[in-house]
């Protein structure tokens, strides 16, 4: 009997070198297994198989993308520089308007040594109602040594009667820094929708070089007793935000620590937030918040203090707004 | 029969009383796991206005022993269980590190393996003819196994002969007791009081028991506890240890 837990990581490819950050992104490079999978044409496939691959590396002061690779509903965009450390900004864009059931999208992202990249995107991961399949979307990352990921997408809202999964892992390689923000929203609030989605499942797994790991994952079926909302259905969002490195102090995570729960507490009864030290080296902080601009001001600020405080850097506008 | 000898009966009718016997020390709040000193975030929600009645308690235990605890703490001490039956120490193991991934607020971790550390160390020392308590107890201290409390009680109850779903009534059972009696400390919650709402939870604990599914993976949702257990550490002035 095994026990049904560590799944396994898809390894990344190799990387060449050489490429231009303004190096158009195209479909030329050899299309991974997924896509000539077994039945990907056959008629009863419901949905999108869209994957996106990118592949990061430090190039003299900057980081580029050596190499890119996507399908339908994936658009790439070129990095953009937002200040002069080099980090490269991606959004990550599905002009498509959000998620059916059956999409199984997916992001495959790796970092080289000291390579620094941003991710967000231009907005919310909506997620439609369906009658059948679920909504799928895995994310793999590798950050290489001595590189930061700044991972940082918009929140996901569920719609009223659809069916979500998201798997993201990301493998840390000694001296790597991940900042990874996950948001989700109860629903289309201005409708009145909260919670009303029929199935919604997370899994993220943050591993580090010395094989520990962080794990939240959570399956939400509102409709049984076991998997209801239960008591956070009062609150209108949930995120979580964690800051790993295995090469920072440990002083360096307790200051950090004191200025994040200083901050979870400048809007009491908006939002409510805990900060503390998860099992592998950084902190975990875990966000209620009632609507979107408080979620998104307290990201902001959490961000911010990370990033003073792990490299006295000031924050960048990501330009979305 | 008391509440805890039905719950127990109902998920174990063919229990023999050595096996009963040999688990129920563990269960009892004799047993010095250190376990009164936690309160499992439960300070920080009274304090942060959370929880002011008995019926918020109610609420919030059993949100947490729902959401939180069913896929997580149920299912590793029914894969504990199943370790302790077989003797096979690498699963046990495998399911204590899962654990202590998710385990993202230091002080429940930490309160978790203190209190999972005892429980071994006990065990291994007085069920000497049980010797994967013993490897288990090594594994601990040699830091291969965190020695999560779920873990340790799982492995030490199979070992003992108690069926996974009634290992899994005791451990809820005995996380329950642990609430109420933090509860009746910090707040004018009163013994039977406290009765009245542990047998509120009984069918509750039953079901999880028999529901809780260990060819699923481990999960939880309890977002509201963890930020509270996240919080604990900042209060002002602290009766409890988490």
């Amino acid at each position: 009997m095994t026990v049904p837990m560590r799944e396994g990581q898809r390894k990344s490819g190799s990387r060449g070198a050489g490429a231009s950050p303004k190096r158009k992104p195209s479909g030329r490079r050899k299309p991974s297994q997924k896509r000539n999978a077994p039945g990907r044409f056959a008629t009863e496939l419901v949905g999108r198989v869209g994957e996106l691959r990118l592949d990061y590396a430090k190039s003299d002061r900057r980081t580029i993308i050596a190499h890119s690779y996507f399908t339908t509903p994936w658009k790439l965009l070129p990095p953009i520089y937002l200040d002069d450390t080099g980090a490269a900004y991606t959004l990550l864009v599905n002009p498509s308007g959000g998620l059916v059931g059956g999409d199984h999208l997916s992001i495959d992202m790796s970092l080289d040594r000291d390579a620094h990249v941003m991710i967000s995107s231009p907005s919310a991961n909506r997620v439609y109602r369906t009658e059948g399949k679920v909504s799928e979307q895995h994310v793999n990352i590798t950050v290489g040594p001595g590189a930061i990921l700044e991972w940082l997408p918009e929140h996901t809202i569920p719609f009223a009667g659809s069916r979500f999964r998201q798997i993201l892992h990301a493998t840390l390689a000694p001296g790597a820094t991940l900042l990874l923000w996950d948001a989700v929203a109860s629903g289309r609030i201005a409708r009145g929708e909260r919670w009303a989605f029929t199935d919604l499942e997370n899994e993220i797994r943050i591993t580090t070089a010395s094989g520990s790991s962080l794990l939240e994952r959570y399956v939400l079926d509102p409709a049984t007793d076991l998997s209801c909302v239960g008591l956070a259905e009062e609150w209108n969002y949930v995120a979580s935000f964690y800051v790993v490195n295995d090469a920072v102090a440990s002083e360096v995570w307790s200051g950090l620590e004191s200025k994040v729960a200083a901050i979870l507490d400048t809007r009491p009864g908006e939002v409510l937030g805990g900060v503390s030290t998860p099992p592998v080296p950084g902190i975990a902080v875990k966000v209620l918040a009632r609507t979107a601009p408080d979620l998104t001001s307290m990201l902001d600020a959490l961000w911010a203090a990370v990033r003073e405080g792990l490299w006295d850097l000031p924050p960048v506008s990501l330009r979305k707004y | 029969m008391t509440g805890i000898g039905r719950l127990l009966y109902s998920c174990m009718p063919h229990m023999n009383t050595p096996a009963l016997l040999e688990g129920l020390r563990f269960i009892d709040t004799f047993f010095p796991s250190g376990g009164y000193a936690f309160s499992s975030g439960l300070e920080a929600a009274i304090q942060g206005g959370a929880v002011k009645n008995s019926d918020q308690l109610a609420c919030y235990v059993e949100d947490l022993l729902r959401g939180g605890m069913s896929r997580r703490e149920a299912f590793a001490v029914k894969w504990a269980n199943q370790a302790g039956s077989d003797g096979d120490v690498s699963l046990a193991v495998a399911v204590d590190r899962e654990l202590d991934s998710t385990k993202v607020s230091r002080e429940s971790r930490m309160a978790s393996r203190q209190m999972g550390r005892q429980v071994m160390r006990v065990a291994a020392d007085q069920l000497r003819t049980k010797t994967v308590l013993g490897e288990y107890r090594d594994a601990i201290e040699s830091e291969q196994a965190p020695g999560h409390l779920a873990v340790c009680f799982g492995l030490t109850l199979g070992v003992s002969g108690w069926e996974p779903e009634a290992t899994v009534a005791a451990f809820l059972y005995q996380t329950a007791i642990g609430f109420v009696s933090a509860a009746m400390r910090l707040s004018p919650i009163g013994q039977h009081e406290g009765q009245r709402i542990l047998s509120e939870w009984f069918p509750l604990i039953d079901r999880i028991s028999r529901e809780t599914d260990s060819a699923t993976t481990m999960s939880s949702w309890s977002p509201i506890q963890d930020i509270y257990s996240m919080r604990h550490g900042r209060l002002e002035w602290r009766l409890f240890r988490s």
